[in-house]
């Protein structure tokens, strides 16, 4: 009987667990909010985590694929216009204007009827125009 | 200065040829000033013909058959360059051009024409005398005469300072229906070399025109051939040429919109290289802006345009170019002044 402890009555009940405080320490220390998040994932079946996961990471690719395609081609769109079609479109407009302006000064020296390119002046005989 | 005038574009001076299969690309061309005038869209080529089936036209030289597309795609331009035509006569004209560029040499090149007396259309005179002479001192010469109403001869050399690196002569037989030409390229007598190329070309109808050339070259040690045939077809306000041959197959398609705006569709394939290019050129011209604005778009993606505007009332012409490799993203521009 000389092995055998004898317990006080005194003593309470035997601690054979730390206290409550420091078990949630541990687990908090453990796994972050996000961590927590993610396992609760891990309820769906694997095929469709796997199909989500395959299709996330697909979208991601297309999206890089689609910003970078489509800058390359608003550069190229952009510069092929600039030569091919920009000089004819300011050398129109520059015509369009000068015969605007010649209209102008054709008006303003022959009376409004003989505004129009090739209009009859009336009964008037024709003013020379000196340009 | 009608005669002069008609002489005023000089050949352009082309890459030595040296033993090249393609005997027609690498030998000097006809100016376009001189061959008889190209296919006019609405009306049948050459000669015009009665109203019932009669003899069919001259269908114009071989070389001519691509021309038309190739008229309508720009060329690129680099550098500056300042040209100053002056005509001294109606049968002299001398030329002045100074060249300023970025990736070849700077140079001035002075350049003669002499226009004879011999009349034999209202553009065309013989003899046709061209020289050119560059500030190193290398020569083109070309030297046209007509022979005979129908036979046409030229002898043109090229020279690289004081080596001659391009001697040629050609001499052209036009028939009523039938166009034929032979040319010997750099014969050497004494190394027994040389490349000579024979066209033929027939009138099958008004609108059809087959045609053959057959280059054979020969080196001391090595010879051989090169055959390709050749097909055209003019319609109302379209000219098709196709030409197959041993050397590859180019195709070109031109196209007259409205006396506006002129199409031109190119496709270039090659058997020595396994490569084949599309390419597709406009031509605008605004005679009332006096601008002719040209522009290209290629399968190797290459953009490119020029701007030829006349700033009248001085007889002066400015020409803008620039060309854009979107793939390799390289870009190159040039400025052209002529005066005269």
């Amino acid at each position: 009987m000389a092995g055998i402890e004898e317990l006080s009555p005194a003593a309470g009940p035997v601690e054979t667990r730390p206290p409550e405080g420091e078990i949630d320490e541990d687990e908090e220390l453990d796994e972050t909010i996000l961590e927590r998040l993610w396992g609760l994932t891990e309820m769906f079946p694997d095929t469709l985590r796997s199909a989500a996961e395959v299709t996330a990471s697909g979208s991601v690719t297309v999206a890089k694929k689609l910003y970078s395609f489509s800058r390359a081609a608003l550069w190229v769109g952009t510069t092929s216009f600039m030569i091919l079609v920009l000089p004819v479109v300011f050398e129109t407009e520059r015509l369009q204007l000068e015969q605007q302006q010649l209209q102008q000064q054709r008006q303003i020296l022959l009376g409004p009827n003989a505004g129009m390119s090739g209009g009859m002046p009336g009964l008037m005989p024709p003013a020379p125009v000196k340009m | 200065m009608g005669n002069v005038l008609a002489a005023s574009s000089p050949a352009p001076p082309s890459a030595p040829g040296s033993g090249v299969v393609q005997g027609g690309p690498g030998l000097v061309s006809v100016p376009p000033g001189f061959s008889m005038p190209s296919v006019p869209p609405p009306s049948v080529p050459g000669q015009p013909a009665g109203e019932t089936g009669s003899p069919l036209p001259n269908p114009g030289t071989y070389e001519e058959c691509h021309r038309k597309c190739k008229e309508v795609v720009p060329i690129q331009l680099e550098g500056v360059r300042l040209v100053v035509n002056k005509g001294l006569s109606n049968h002299f004209q001398v030329s002045h051009t100074v060249t300023l560029s970025t990736l070849a040499e700077s140079g001035y090149r002075f350049g003669a024409t002499y226009v004879g007396t011999q009349q034999t259309g209202p553009a065309e005179s013989f003899p046709v005398m061209m020289g050119d002479m560059d500030n190193t001192g290398s020569l083109n010469a070309q030297v046209i005469h007509q022979l005979t109403s129908a036979v046409r001869s030229k002898i043109a050399i090229q020279t690289q300072q004081h080596k001659f690196v391009n001697w040629q002569c050609d001499l052209e037989y036009r028939g009523d229906d039938f166009t034929s030409a032979v040319t010997l390229g750099n014969p050497d007598v004494l190394l027994g070399s040389g490349i000579i190329v024979a066209h033929y070309l027939q009138s099958i109808s008004p609108a059809l025109a087959l045609g053959g050339e057959l280059v054979y070259h020969r080196r001391p040690g090595e010879e051989g051939a090169v055959t390709s045939l050749m097909g055209r077809y003019t319609g109302n306000n379209y000219v098709a040429t196709l030409t197959l041959g041993g050397a590859g197959a180019h195709a070109t398609y031109y196209h007259r919109a409205n006396d506006q705006l002129q199409l031109g569709v190119e496709f270039e394939g090659s058997m020595r290289t396994q490569e084949t290019a599309v390419s597709f050129g406009y031509q605008l011209d605004l005679p009332k802006a006096n601008l002719l604005f040209k522009g290209s778009v290629d399968s190797n993606w290459v953009v490119g345009a020029v701007l030829e505007k006349k700033l009248l009332p001085l007889p002066l012409s400015l020409a803008l170019g620039a060309f854009l490799n979107q793939k390799k993203n390289t870009f190159q521009c040039g400025v052209n002044v002529t005066v005269g």
